[in-house]
């Protein structure tokens, strides 16, 4: 394909074996005499006004990102093929399993001509061939012009192709070329004890591969959805509304299946293929399992709403899909006699919608943790979070620490916490006791009253052996502020001159 | 003593009562049935004197500190009185933070909270990205019937949260039976729809008879600049660890109107806060 008629040939260079070579060339290039591999000089010897840019191999990985997305329209297992740089012919490529996915676009002939024409209207040149096994396919997307081959000839096709078609080593290739052996038909026929001695097991693995002898898998770049459901629109949509339509749509094509086995979804995914090939997902996720359409549009219309400055809608979707990516068995309920909403729906809808609109991990709740370092011993965790089951938390409203005094009637625990603790600058009147007077964000204190210490030590096994201990005193100043400040480290035993830190303020 | 103990029981059976009207309300709904569980008392006769028919529970209230550094006062106050009005109802708490808050003012520690009675199972907190987004989620969860409380913790005097906004908040909070409260870290007054408005500042605690430096109950003084359906007062109200409740800390040496306190300079203003078009 050349897009640029009239303009000179286009190369990509980088630095390599210390010089600048050619790296990447266009049609109009390759027809032209130059090759990959060509130092730039030579090039421009043969070409003064060679079009160069330099080669960017991130850029080049994220094109293959997006195409391996787009392709997500053909079959749900598309894996990106990275090899290593020795190999020879190592363009990077994909490979999609259409394994019981042809049909849907008419055979697999049909599906390789919809898929090579799609990208070459969107300015990429593709080669595409269908095999039995992923080697096979790789062989023949680059060293045959043999688009699909039958099912089952896959072994005596691949006999006439070079041995370079096996992805093997360059260095391997040049001694195998040396001894004449230069199809893979040459070593597909010789015994195979001698081969795996001169050349090592990787060679037979990649004919076993490629012939169908030895399994290989492909690893999918997504996981598989659970279930999926999708419409195609011969005319482009665009609006936020019929975005939405079609998506309760597809929810109400989902609902049956999720019936019949009684699940619930608890991520969901909208796939929106842009008619120009970039892919926006959009993905939810429920507080307890849905399977309502209503529902499913609603998480999906606040998500939308959230963000749909950002969107771009182009010229338009092509394709909308909507993926389980999670599902969980759905909780029995019963009705209310009333025909209202059950309990707690209310409460696990406004959940949904919150987590929905500003993200599932801004809606938290408190967890409790086993330890009695105070910022530590509790975490927010997204009310929607994995594990629906209800956890009782017990928060004791009588604290272990002061027990012995019989003074519960205090507050041992202020109301607010700092996250990480704020140093201090404290002046004590002995090295262990109270501070006296302590200066907090720029502002003077003048302690009048003090309780404590409360000591708590550091977790060794979490901190290891320089952690130190924590002494907390409950403090007011003069005018009735209350804080809880710590010194770190005991004196003399721990440290020299210990820290003081703000943990926390009382009511 | 006696009468308390009376009383108390009495109002437990009128909760109980309420609570099984309220079962039945959701069948058809009658707000006139739920607005008689609407009301608590906070069992100070100084602060009972001014709400005539008692705290309305079911409205948009406002706490709010002047300086940043008292909002430890105004959440141990609020919390208070959260687990006052919540006791004998069942449902969630919402807490929808401002980004702006949670720069200085620290994150609420459950263990401190469950001391004042509040479980902070309970709570479902709610951290937006922008106030915008803040606004939207109290709004919404202002909506949620099954709630029991939204608490909408600001800092300062946005403009986005201006008369609308707090009416519309009131509004729903009067429709669906919610306790609904503004958090006001280290702003000004302003006038909105709140029913009620506190200005809550840490106080000297009590001596502590068992400890020599020790300190007693906590104290906090409470300013109400605002009560829409009664007068206004300021009081000093200590925190009763052991009936987890307020009581008032009678004041000899503070006799002053009540308008003025929060106004250390110059004479008492005349007049109201009144809802103008905002400067900002």
């Amino acid at each position: 394909m050349n897009g640029r008629p009239d303009a000179p040939p286009l190369a990509a260079t980088a630095k390599v074996k210390n010089a600048m070579r050619l790296v990447a060339v266009d049609g109009h290039g390759h027809e032209a005499g130059l090759r990959v591999g060509q130092t730039l000089s030579d090039a421009r010897a043969l070409f003064p006004d060679l079009d160069v840019f330099d080669d960017d191999p991130d850029a080049d990985a994220a094109m293959l990102e997006a195409i391996a997305a787009w392709c997500d329209r053909y079959t749900p297992l598309v894996a990106v093929e990275r090899l290593a740089e020795t190999i020879a012919g190592s363009a990077p490529g994909l490979f999609l399993d259409i394994s019981g996915c042809a049909h849907l676009f008419g055979g697999e002939e049909a599906m390789r001509g919809d898929l090579v024409a799609r990208l070459r209207a969107a300015g990429i040149l593709a080669h595409a061939a269908i095999a039995d096994t992923p080697g096979a396919a790789w062989a023949f997307a680059r060293y045959s012009d043999r688009a699909a081959v039958a099912p089952g000839r896959h072994q005596e096709e691949l006999l006439d192709l070079p041995l370079a078609g096996l992805r093997l080593e360059t260095q391997m290739l040049d001694m195998l070329r040396k001894l004449g052996l230069r199809t893979v038909g040459c070593i597909a026929a010789l015994p195979r004890a001698p081969l795996a001695a001169r050349f090592g097991n990787g060679l037979l693995l990649r004919l076993d591969q490629a012939l169908g002898r030895e399994e290989e898998a492909i690893s999918p770049r997504l996981p598989v959805p659970e279930l999926s459901s999708e419409r195609i629109f011969a005319e482009p949509i665009a609006l936020v509304e019929d975005i939405e339509r079609t998506a309760l749509q597809l929810a109400g094509n989902l609902k049956p299946r999720l019936d019949a086995r009684q699940l619930g979804a608890r991520t969901l995914e909208l796939k929106l293929f842009r008619v120009d090939g970039h892919v926006t997902s959009i993905s939810v996720r429920a507080a307890s399992p849905v399977y309502q359409p209503e529902r499913i549009m609603m998480l999906f219309r606040e998500r939308i709403a959230g963000f749909h400055e950002d969107m771009d809608a182009g010229f338009g979707f092509d394709l909308i899909r909507l993926n389980v990516t999670e599902s969980e068995t759905r909780p029995v309920e019963q009705a209310d006699l009333g025909g209202g909403q059950a309990r707690g729906e209310a409460f696990i809808n406004l959940v949904d919608k919150l987590g929905a609109r500003l993200g599932t991990d801004r809606v938290l709740r408190f967890a409790a943790a086993d330890t009695h370092i105070p910022e530590r011993s509790f975490g927010l965790v997204a009310q929607a979070g994995a594990g629906n089951a209800v956890e009782t938390l017990l928060w004791s409203d009588n604290q272990p620490a002061l027990d012995g005094q019989g003074s519960a009637a205090v507050l041992t625990r202020p109301v607010l916490l700092f996250d990480r603790p704020e140093p201090v600058e404290a002046v004590a009147e002995v090295p262990d006791g109270p501070p006296i007077r302590f200066r907090w964000r720029r502002t003077l204190y003048r302690v009048v009253r003090s309780e404590g210490p409360e000591r708590i030590a550091c977790e060794w096994w979490r901190d290891g052996r320089g952690g130190q201990s924590r002494d907390y005193f409950r403090i007011e100043d003069d005018e009735g502020h209350r804080f809880w400040i710590f010194r770190l480290g005991l004196f003399e035993r721990e440290t020299h001159n210990p820290a003081w830190f703000m943990h926390g303020l009382f009511a | 003593m006696q009468g308390t103990h009376v009383r108390h029981r009495m109002e437990a059976l009128q909760d109980a009562v309420a609570r099984v009207d309220r079962r039945h309300a959701s069948f058809a709904r009658h707000a006139r049935l739920r607005e008689k569980d609407g009301f608590v008392r906070f069992g100070i006769d100084a602060l009972d004197a001014v709400f005539k028919d008692g705290f309305p529970v079911f409205a948009l209230h406002e706490v709010r500190c002047t300086l940043s550094r008292d909002i430890g006062a105004a959440s141990g106050f609020l919390a208070g009185l959260l687990a006052g009005c919540m006791k004998n109802r069942a449902g969630r708490i919402v807490w929808i933070c401002d980004p702006a808050c949670r720069l200085d003012g620290g994150q609420l520690f459950p263990a401190g909270l469950a001391m004042f009675g509040l479980d902070p199972a309970r709570l479902l907190m709610v951290r937006p990205a922008d106030l915008k987004s803040a606004l939207w989620a109290s709004d919404e969860a202002a909506k949620c019937t099954e709630l029991a409380g939204v608490v909408f913790q600001v800092k300062g005097n946005p403009a986005r949260f201006d008369m609308t906004a707090t009416r519309r908040l009131m509004l729903k909070a009067q429709q669906n039976g919610l306790f609904v409260s503004i958090l006001r870290q280290g702003g000004e007054e302003e006038a909105n729809a709140a029913a009620t408005r506190w200005c809550v500042d840490a106080r000297a605690s009590a001596a502590d008879p068992h400890l020599e430096k020790g300190i007693g109950l906590l104290r906090l003084s409470l300013v109400l600049e605002r009560n829409r359906n009664g007068q206004t007062g300021q009081w000093t109200v200590a925190w009763n660890q052991h009936e987890h409740g307020f009581e008032h800390v009678p004041e000899d040496h503070v006799d002053r109107p009540a308008a003025a306190l929060h106004r250390p300079d110059g004479a008492p203003q005349m007049g109201q806060v009144m809802a103008f078009e905002r400067a900002s």
